[in-house]
């Protein structure tokens, strides 16, 4: 082959990939561009500050009430509550998987881990329904159990996997002398976990949290089933509360085309966005210095 | 069950809309493959407007819908000179169903309404009962919601829930004693009714309470939440689904509607 020939091929190759690589800049530009255009539409007729401190969503009705603050709410205390589940649970088995668990063991677990995050949302939000939401109305004594906990439970679970990942892969890039150093000066095996190496390990565990918090806040199908999409703003997690993304997926079906509800729907997709954006943008910051730490 | 075809387009009847009809709909159809093989129908679902939007464009014949049309719709069809008609097939009626741990067989129409805006929190408003009371609805995009909304005149309380479909709301109920909900009537009859019991309602005008399964006073008009199912298609496309509107009505058509958990229609 000549050489004139090979560049050609060569710069070709480098222009189609670099075109690839844009697209994906292009999509998500896009999409925020899209998500903004929309909700000024929305904010032209809608004040913002009805919008950020009203008290009801209620699109449908005469005096149409267009307000985040129930649909945030929701929001947040479903993704907190699911953080306060996995957090713990997610660290405390990365560590066990990297620092205790025999070789054998470790192999075993960690391929059921991943396979968590293949069961499909709707599959979980199905479990949500008849299994998770009658024990916790029986456990509770109240009269159904689709409810925050409900959701937070099951989120909990969708983002365990990515929790676990990434926690496992910060404590294993903890340097050895560090424990070693450790355990030389009389700490026990439980001692330098907790004292030395999660400590160490923390920036990747940071990013472990907000990626999986990523997850939860942008969850659909889950909470829509298991949560009652009850719309009035909740007082705690026994109440039945409607998500952002859920507040979307029932709405956005039958909304009449480009009138105050339709890019009333956008203006929350926005914020949500912006949201999980923020956190993810974080989350990654954190996994990127984690990747750099192990090279 | 979808009968496509590859046939010439007047051999096809193309019918979309309606997902509360789509399965009615299709029974039908099966039947009348066996009446009239020669004549092939394709149906879908997707929603009352879509089928609407799909007749103006033209990709169906007969449009189902559960609700009538309306004026913007009727607008476009007008703009473009496109003469349309509807046939009433069949009826839906919505029932309301409660728990049968609770000691209530019929409701007036104003204590309906109260627990529905949310004013009666309590069973205590109705009955002997100090029990929270908890409403199970669709969502805001099903038609059964709209319609109840629009029939009662209210806006429904902020603590009801909302279900994804009849199926959930009944699983529901059953297990919580103090849930009231409401479900197309026919889905009860698929469903049964074990550990909940179908409301019966007093409207306005009349002294007696009418319960949805009783279809004798659903043919005769009686009972409040009952609506019409409705096809529409283009005058000038008469000719081409005549066979299988007649044949909604036939005796054969009204059994399937009747087993199907629907109400026929006397015309």
């Amino acid at each position: 082959m000549n050489t004139i020939k090979r560049e050609f091929i060569d710069r070709l190759f480098k222009q189609i990939f670099k075109f690839t690589g844009f697209i994906t800049i292009a999509l998500l530009g896009g999409i925020f561009f899209m998500l903004l255009y929309n909700s000024i539409s929305f904010f032209l007729e809608v004040k913002p500050l009805d919008f950020f401190t009203g008290s009801q969503w209620n699109p449908s009705s005469i005096s149409s009430k267009f307000s985040i603050v129930p649909l945030a709410i929701s929001t947040g205390l479903v993704a907190f509550g699911s953080m306060v589940i996995a957090v713990p649970l997610g660290i405390l088995t990365a560590a066990y998987l990297s620092e205790s668990a025999p070789k054998r063991l470790q192999l075993f677990l960690k391929p059921f881990i991943e396979m968590l995050a293949a069961i499909p949302s709707v599959a979980i939000g199905f479990l949500g329904i008849v299994l998770l939401g009658p024990a916790l109305a029986h456990i509770f004594g109240i009269q159904n159990g689709l409810n925050a906990l409900n959701g937070s439970i099951l989120l909990a679970l969708m983002s365990l996997p990515t929790i676990i990942t990434i926690s496992e892969d910060a404590i294993n890039a903890v340097p050895k002398s560090h424990r070693e150093a450790s355990l030389a000066l009389g700490a026990t095996k439980w001692e330098t976990l907790f004292k030395v190496t999660i400590p160490a390990a923390l920036p990747g565990l940071i990013a472990a949290v907000l990626l999986g918090l990523g997850r939860a806040l942008g969850e659909t199908m889950t909470v829509l089933m298991a949560t009652g999409n009850a719309s009035a703003t909740p007082t705690g997690f026994l109440d039945s509360i409607r998500t952002i993304t859920a507040t979307i997926a029932i709405e956005m079906g039958e909304v009449p085309y480009q009138t105050t509800h339709y890019f009333a729907l956008f203006a929350i997709a926005a914020v949500l966005f912006l949201h999980t954006f923020v956190i993810n943008l974080i989350g990654e910051y954190f996994a990127n210095r984690l990747r750099k730490f192990h090279a | 069950m979808v009968l496509a075809s590859c046939k010439s387009d007047n051999a096809t009847i193309r019918i979309k809309g309606s997902d509360t009809e789509v399965n009615l709909v299709a029974d039908i159809s099966e039947s009348f493959y066996l009446a009239y093989p020669k004549l092939f129908v394709s149906i879908s679902g997707g929603g009352s407007g879509l089928g609407i939007a799909s007749l103006i464009n033209g990709t169906a014949d007969l449009a189902n819908s559960s609700r009538r049309i309306n004026a913007q719709e009727l607008e476009i069809f007008n703009k473009n000179s496109i003469l349309i008609d509807s046939f009433i097939f069949a009826q839906d009626a919505i029932a309301f169903v409660v728990s049968d741990q609770i000691d209530i067989n019929a409701i007036s129409l104003q204590n309906l309404k109260s627990i529905l805006n949310g004013n009666y929190t309590n069973w205590e408003s109705l009955i002997k009962v100090n029990r929270p009371i908890n409403i199970y609805g669709r969502q805001s995009n099903s038609g059964t919601y709209s319609f109840i909304k629009n029939k009662l005149d209210i806006e429904f309380s902020a603590y009801a829930k909302q279900m994804n479909g009849n199926a959930q709301i009944l699983e529901a109920i059953r297990t919580d004693n103090s849930g009231i909900g409401y479900v197309g009537a026919g889905y009860l009859m698929h469903g049964g009714t074990k550990g909940l019991k179908v409301l019966s309602i007093f409207s306005n005008n009349i002294n007696e309470a009418v319960s949805p399964l009783d279809s004798k006073k659903i043919e005769q008009g009686l009972y409040i939440f009952q609506r019409p199912l409705y096809q529409y298609f283009r005058v000038e496309n008469y000719m081409k689904i005549k066979p299988f509107l007649d044949f909604e009505k036939t005796a054969t058509g009204k059994n399937i509607i009747h087993l199907s958990g629907y109400y026929p229609v006397d015309l």
